[in-house]
């Protein structure tokens, strides 16, 4: 379990002086004017085996927040917790051993060693280990295989299209079997196509290996297809976090509701949503019926083929609510 | 209407400094004429009286020098095992070139030509050492080669490691700059006064000059490599928990590669410049045959020396361009005929039983090939051939033809006919109406004050008061060296030779960047210029126009033009593309086009094109003051040769004054924009 509190992140002369300048409130805060405070007290936790993303447009801090959860960029203040453990106040040593073995990373710009091959690329953290070579070859072969690029290991980087190259970045950062991923817009530099083709790779990777996953995006409906929660982020503080149905029905302010304004709202609603709930009675349905958590996307064949109310049913078989034609179409151009 | 824009733009851009600078140009201009009208005539040098007598103490630690250097722990335990690892490891490696016979030599240098890019390039390689070996130039050609190979090994021993510690550190790097501007800019003369104090006689000083000029690019090189290696790829390895000895072993160096190979081949490049001033203080090779052929005035010996030099220069450059591109890593190419790629080592490896092992030799096949390759040819060498020296009887020489041409050329252009066109009028004509009034108006018309003062506003105008300042005090300081009289000579020189190279280079890179044509035809009159050492043009100049400060110039000239033109079509080519098409969609001409566009966007490109030919021209007048040029270079001259040690540093530290003045001027007027 990841644990972040209160994280902030300023770059300048004097960071540390400008915190207590701006947490106190102070006077003379204004000295510090030519600092740039990237993380803004930030907290949140990521549950073990959930992918929480970052949304934020560039500049909004997101790529430095990710990289103070490893200390790649050393947060001014705050805490970070792994597993129980305070990330801020190891040592070097201790620094390198968790990176070496619980928290790796894909890159934007992938960040792959164009002077070695694909597989030992895919090595490298173990490489870094100490890991025989052997031992991390057949471990990097597995990885190849896994993110489908059998058979290319011997290539070098720059011999692979973009969408391969992450592929490496992905299967480089698996190859350490680390607890926690860190995703810093893994996709942004792709192409559409092979962008959604990547984030379908990350998908049914995740749906077998369900590995911890911080993934920062700027792209909402990358955000949408992937997060299990998601925080929006604008000036170093997260503004909104939530699932994407939450945020979808219930934006905090007008800045999360330009960005659900266009979402996918048949593809994030869930019937159990949308319902009108009604008093649970244990008797089954007679007509038609979907369950709690049936995307609205599914839910809609079934509505429009059927002239009256249709079940909502929860786990048990036992009906909670109904959808009919005007909830449903309330709901999708709301 | 139209017409009146440019003219309130221009008034519209004059600021307050820039009419401040004007107000102080023209006061200045009534006060240096006013006053050389009224300064009394005797009184129009530098006082003697205010010398500061640098000369006799640096005299006394010439002395001091000689007399303690057997027993001075400073030598003793300092500068003479220097001296001797440095001598030691250049008598092993001439050693090793001349004690293996000319056809081992050639294999090898033809294999890693083969190694490096295939059959042209070996063929180039041993073609050009067979030059060499025809003009009966084969023992200075190893000579010069061992005493390249030491200050080359040497520059990058001392140089990658403090490369990596610039690349890594910035306050380092910061503290280092200033040092590598130095060696860069100051003109090797003027260290090799000191180098030969500190390291006496024998070849030792010759390697240390060269490596003092050949250290910077590999520095910087380096440092600019670990600097720009791709941030990702440094990121990602931190992410993944490398140590700090990881990164830089595994990922930073290996990126930087390209670079450090880079700098590898300016290094040498830097070092192959050197081979004549270094030979000055007992290099030998090639360097002497030139300075010899200089003093015999014999144009066909120095000539053979030159292209000696100048096709080694193009062999190392190749080979070390090649060798830096050709990628280890890669995995092997199919379809090309490699003879490199396959026997032995790939016979071998489909015999290993373990995959990986096998994979590995396959991918270094090349490499280990070679190296196989090249021990079997010493082991030939050592065992069976024993073929000596070059064989006398191949011999092609062009000192006839070389001779009789100049001398043709001596006895038809030096006057054509009775008329008064031909090289000696050239002569008369530039020194009659450029350099003698130019020296007189410096040394006898102006008052020094007044020099003093027009090199300051040169600064302000260009610069600031600080730049001002710093150019009075540099030309006083000139005065109180008791280097007045030579420096203003020099200086007169340096003047008039950046006037005529400018005139010629400016036009000539315009015409070159608006017309393939004539860049087509200017390049390898350029390259032959930039690569032939000066001394050798410099001796067919001397037999054209009489002794004196004219050949000098024109081998300056000479020297300073190529990379003027080329800077200058640097600078007009890299105007943005876009601009130019937007001039043009609006219907400018051609000649509006460059007035109105490319010149004025290329100006900083060009001032800089006109720094670097005065620090070529400085660089050329002081060897001319060997052919008499008189002036510092003479001063400089005197002073090696007669071993008298503060003469050379007075004479070395006026010329980098003025090195630094006129960079630092040229510089800050090219900053302006």
């Amino acid at each position: 379990m990841l644990i972040c509190r209160d994280i902030w992140k300023i770059f300048g002369r004097a960071p540390t002086e400008a915190y207590a300048a701006l947490h106190a409130g102070a006077a003379d805060a204004g000295r510090y004017a030519d600092h740039v405070v990237a993380v803004r007290g930030v907290s949140f936790r990521v549950q073990r085996g959930e992918t929480f993303v970052v949304m934020g447009l560039s500049g909004s801090g997101k790529s430095t927040l990710v990289r103070c959860l490893s200390r790649l960029a050393e947060p001014t203040h705050g805490e970070v917790q792994i597993d129980g453990r305070d990330i801020l106040a190891m040592g070097a040593a201790e620094l390198r051993e968790l990176r070496r073995h619980t928290v790796s990373m894909v890159f934007q710009h992938f960040g792959l060693f164009p002077h070695r091959r694909v597989i030992d690329n895919v090595a490298y953290g173990l490489e870094v280990r100490g890991v025989a070579r052997r031992e991390r070859h057949a471990q990097a072969e597995r990885m190849i295989d896994l993110v489908g690029l059998t058979g290319w290991g011997n290539h070098l980087p720059r011999q692979l299209s973009g969408g391969m190259q992450q592929r490496v970045g992905l299967a480089r950062a698996l190859a350490v079997n680390p607890a926690i991923l860190l995703f810093d817009e893994p996709f942004s530099a792709l192409d559409p196509l092979i962008r959604r083709e990547m984030q379908d790779e990350l998908l049914r990777l995740q749906s077998s290996l369900r590995k911890t996953s911080v993934f920062i995006t700027h792209d909402f409906a990358e955000a949408l297809r992937l997060g299990d929660r998601i925080a929006i982020m604008r000036q170093g503080q997260l503004v909104q976090v939530g699932t994407p149905e939450e945020l979808v029905l219930r934006p905090y302010n007008d800045y999360v509701r330009a960005f659900v304004k266009d979402a996918p709202r048949a593809r994030v609603l869930t019937a159990g949503a949308i319902m009108a709930p009604c008093a649970p009675s244990p008797a089954g349905p007679d007509g038609p019926a979907v369950a709690l958590a049936t995307k609205l996307e599914q839910a809609l064949p079934v509505v429009a083929a059927h002239d009256g109310p249709v079940a909502v049913v929860d786990e048990a078989h036992i009906t909670r609510g109904h959808l009919d034609r005007a909830l449903v179409l309330r709901a999708l151009c709301n | 209407m139209a017409s009146q824009t440019p003219a309130i733009a221009a008034a519209a851009q004059i600021g307050p400094r820039a009419r401040l600078r004007l107000l102080v140009g023209a006061t200045l201009l009534i006060v240096l004429t006013l006053s050389a009208l009224a300064w009394p005539a005797e009184a129009r040098r530098f006082p003697e009286g205010w010398n500061l007598g640098l000369r006799e103490p640096v005299d006394a630690f010439q002395s001091w020098v000689i007399t303690s250097r057997a027993s001075n722990p400073i030598f003793t335990l300092g500068f003479d095992p220097l001296r001797g690892a440095i001598d030691g490891s250049l008598r092993i490696v001439e050693g090793g070139l001349l004690g293996l016979s000319w056809l081992s030599v050639l294999a090898i240098i033809g294999l890693l030509g083969y190694l490096g890019a295939g059959l042209r390039l070996a063929l180039l390689c041993v073609g050009g050492l067979l030059l060499a070996g025809m003009f009966g130039l084969w023992e200075p050609s190893m000579q010069t080669l061992a005493l390249m190979g030491c200050a080359v090994s040497l520059s990058l021993l001392i140089g990658i490691p403090l490369g990596v510690a610039a690349g890594l550190s910035s306050p380092f790097e910061h503290r280092l700059r200033p040092l590598l501007d130095a060696m860069q800019t100051m003109p090797a003369f003027v260290y090799l006064s000191p180098v030969l104090l500190f390291f006496g006689i024998a070849r030792a000083p010759a390697v240390v000059a060269t490596l003092i000029y050949a250290l910077p690019p590999i520095i910087r090189l380096t440092s600019m490599g670990i600097r720009h290696a791709d941030p990702a790829a440094v990121e990602a390895a931190r992410a993944f928990g490398a140590t700090p000895r990881q990164l830089l072993l595994r990922v930073q160096m290996p990126l930087a590669l390209p670079e450090i190979m880079a700098g590898v081949n300016q290094t040498i490049m830097m070092a192959l410049s050197m081979v004549v001033i270094a030979a000055m203080i007992g290099a030998g090779g090639l360097g002497r045959e030139v300075l010899v052929a200089l003093q015999r005035l014999n144009v066909g010996q120095a000539l053979e020396a030159g292209l000696v030099i100048v096709t080694l220069a193009i062999i190392l450059d190749r080979l070390s361009a090649a060798l830096g591109r050709i990628d280890l890593a890669a995995p092997p190419e199919a379809g090309r005929r490699d003879l490199l790629a396959n026997w032995p080592t790939s016979a071998f490896a489909t015999r290993q039983t373990n995959p990986a092992y096998a994979q590995d030799l396959r991918r270094f096949a090349r490499p280990i090939n070679a190296a196989l390759l090249l021990l079997l040819i010493l082991l030939a060498d050592v065992a069976l051939l024993h073929l000596g020296g070059f064989p006398a009887g191949w011999r092609i020489s062009l000192r006839g033809p070389a001779n009789a041409a100049v001398a043709w050329a001596r006895d038809n252009l030096y006057q054509i006919g009775g008329l008064p066109i031909g090289t000696g009028p050239l002569s008369d004509t530039l020194t009659i109406y450029l350099l003698n009034p130019m020296r007189n108006l410096l040394l006898d018309w102006l008052p020094w004050p007044a020099v003093i003062l027009a090199v300051a506003g040169a600064g302000y105008a260009a610069g600031s008061w600080r730049l001002a300042a710093m150019c009075a005090g540099g030309m006083l300081l000139i005065g109180m060296l008791g280097m007045w009289v030579p420096s203003m000579d020099t200086l007169s020189q340096v003047v008039i030779t950046v006037l005529v190279s400018v005139a010629i280079a400016v036009p000539l890179g315009v015409l070159s960047a608006q017309s393939p044509a004539a860049r087509a035809a200017l390049r390898p009159i350029l390259a032959f210029f930039q690569t032939v050492p000066a001394f050798v043009y410099l001796v067919p100049v001397i037999m054209l126009v009489n002794i004196g400060r004219v050949p000098g110039l024109i081998a300056a000239v000479l020297y300073a033009v190529p990379p003027g033109i080329k800077l200058t079509e640097l600078g007009l080519s890299q105007v943005p593309t876009e601009t130019v098409e937007a001039a043009r969609s609006f219907g400018a001409t051609r000649a509006q086009l460059l007035l109105r566009v490319q010149l004025p966007l290329a100006t900083p490109a060009i001032m800089l094109a006109v720094n670097q030919m005065i620090m070529m021209v400085l660089a050329m007048v002081i060897i001319a003051g060997l052919v008499g040029g008189a002036g510092l270079g003479l001063e400089a001259v005197i002073g090696l040769g007669k071993n008298q040690t503060g003469r050379g540093i007075e004479s070395g530290l006026a010329i980098l004054i003025i090195a630094t003045i006129l960079d630092r001027i040229t510089q800050a007027w090219a900053a302006q924009e």
